[in-house]
């Protein structure tokens, strides 16, 4: 018993560090790599935003359209009690910038993408492409995990975004169609109490799930040990790591602003 | 062996020890692969022949000793100088380790895009002609995935010579294919070898092979080297171990059966 919980803290620290080091080897490879010649190929990193970005506007539309939808008609049945139901609009708009698109868009993305890093790297690993791009003198982290980690810094904020605006409208949908609110004056409503504010502490949420996704896809992918089946496990546990850490990450942040009153 | 010792070494390994989890794997090897010569390392699997070959491409480092590819210890020098070494050496790979994203081409022209300056037009001239060295012209467009396994190895192949390296290490280069394709590949191994004066250093278990390519042959046995000696000597010698492996005997001195006879131990039988 006690031998197992030693085993496992073990793996954790081991973990922790181990994702750290790539951390700070990506890190290395973006700010020194150019001058050693040596930088991210632009097209990989195009590539990568294409799959992470372009490919995951459906599923973000979906997921923070209908959450916008399902925030507004459970909040107008508590305001309509006090004959307050025009303020459906602020509230969508507030939840879902500074919370909801955030973190359900990192969600979606760390089951998309993040898994699709594990399984690709992974998979790569098993059959020794790894070792070969290593054996060639080309670092895996500078050509692997540069073009993914910068691919979702730059779009899992754009996806953020995007999935404000379509909640915002899903909102809408509701307060024109059921709760009878004038369209302009539910956009009006929307624009007077939502700040700035809101919207950059959402992105900032974002980008850090994004560097969480990154890592925590790209570590266990290029760890990973024992054939297919290792592929599958590294799979899971990059999903399931991220969303635990996605979800404290929020909540550290979340309490950051708030204490700090940003 | 004495003429062997005018030549120019390419690779030396001096003293070197290798332990996995405390099971020692490489267990204090030494000795010297001259320039231009076929290098043959052969023992049964898990005999740790494919970790030595990994101590001298420096994907596995050396617990004890040094292993000197041009006279660049590869598992102590720094990172810039590891790279320049890696890049005077090609690797074939078991199972070929192409890159699924990429097409034939793009595999053979990775290591000239990564390495050197040269313009796309020249890169595709010099990945025409090493495709053309290994006798698979016209399948550029073809993904890995679209071609046979015995076309997967010779487009490896030109990726190990992509850069023009003065060493080739194989890995198990026949296995797993068809007779013919496996002596189309030792061809081409003998052929790099004696036209582009290529230091090849192979590891395998395929006889036919071994005695059909080889210079010298040096015979592994639980992380340690029996023998090494040129074929006729490897094949004439007197060690039991060497040749029950060349005639692929079930019973002697390297006993397959260990297990069961401790199971019998424990029984009391």
């Amino acid at each position: 018993m006690i031998a197992s919980i030693g085993a496992a803290t073990i793996e954790i620290v081991k973990g922790v560090r181990g994702v750290f080091a790539l951390l700070a080897d990506i890190l290395y490879w973006i700010c020194l790599g150019p001058f050693r010649g040596k930088a991210a190929r632009a097209a990989s990193i195009f590539y990568q935003m294409v799959f992470v970005g372009l490919h995951s506007v459906v599923i973000v539309f979906f997921v923070t359209f209908f959450s916008g939808v399902v925030l507004a008609m459970q909040t107008a049945t508590q305001l309509e009690k006090m004959g307050a139901v025009i303020y459906v609009a602020s509230l969508v708009a507030v939840s879902l910038c500074r919370e909801l698109s955030p973190v359900f868009t990192a969600l979606v993305v760390a089951g998309r993408v993040g898994s699709a890093f594990a399984a690709e790297l992974g998979s790569m690993k098993v059959s020794e492409q790894i070792e070969a791009l290593d054996t060639m003198a080309i670092n895996p982290t500078r050509y692997l995990a540069v073009p993914r980690f910068l691919a979702l810094l730059v779009m899992l904020p754009c996806l953020t975004i995007l999935g404000n605006f379509s909640g915002i409208f899903g909102g809408l949908v509701v307060g024109v169609t059921s709760l009878s609110i004038n369209s302009d004056l539910y956009i009006q409503t929307t624009y007077k109490y939502l700040e700035l504010k809101d919207i950059y502490t959402g992105l900032i949420k974002s980008v850090v799930f994004a560097i969480i996704i990154a890592l925590i896809g790209c570590y266990e992918g290029l760890n990973t040990k024992g054939g297919a089946e290792g592929v599958g496990k590294a799979t899971t546990r990059a999903v399931v790591i991220s969303f635990i850490l996605i979800i404290i990450a929020d909540c550290i942040l979340t309490s950051i602003f708030y204490f700090s009153k940003v | 062996m004495n003429q062997a010792n005018d030549k120019a070494v390419a690779i030396s390994l001096r003293n070197v020890s290798k332990s996995f989890h405390g099971v020692t794997v490489t267990d204090n090897v030494s000795f010297d692969v001259y320039q231009g010569e076929t290098f043959v390392i052969m023992g049964c699997s898990g005999s740790g022949k494919s970790t030595l070959l990994r101590l001298m491409t420096g994907a596995i480092k050396a617990d004890v000793g040094s292993v000197l590819i041009k006279g660049k210890d590869i598992s102590r020098a720094d990172p810039r100088q590891i790279d320049e070494v890696k890049k005077s050496f090609g690797m074939l790979f078991q199972y070929s380790a192409l890159l699924d994203s990429l097409t034939v081409e793009e595999n053979v022209a990775l290591p000239l895009k990564e390495h050197t300056k040269l313009a796309d037009e020249i890169i595709r001239i010099i990945v025409k002609m090493k495709l053309a060295l290994v006798g698979l012209r016209g399948y550029e467009s073809y993904a890995p995935s679209q071609i046979s396994g015995g076309m997967r190895k010779r487009v490896g192949l030109a990726r190990a010579i992509a850069l023009d390296p003065d060493i080739v290490f194989y890995d198990e280069p026949t296995s797993g294919l068809d007779p013919v394709v496996g002596g189309v590949i030792d061809k081409l191994v003998k052929d790099l070898s004696t036209k582009l004066l290529i230091t090849s250093v192979v590891v395998t278990h395929d006889m036919q092979s071994v005695f059909t390519i080889a210079d010298r042959i040096a015979m592994v046995h639980k992380g340690a080297i029996v023998e090494i000696g040129t074929p006729d000597q490897i094949r004439n010698s007197a060690n039991p171990i060497i040749q029950q492996f060349i005639h692929g005997k079930p019973t002697g001195p390297i006993d397959f059966f260990k297990e069961d006879s401790d199971i019998e131990a424990a029984l009391g039988l």
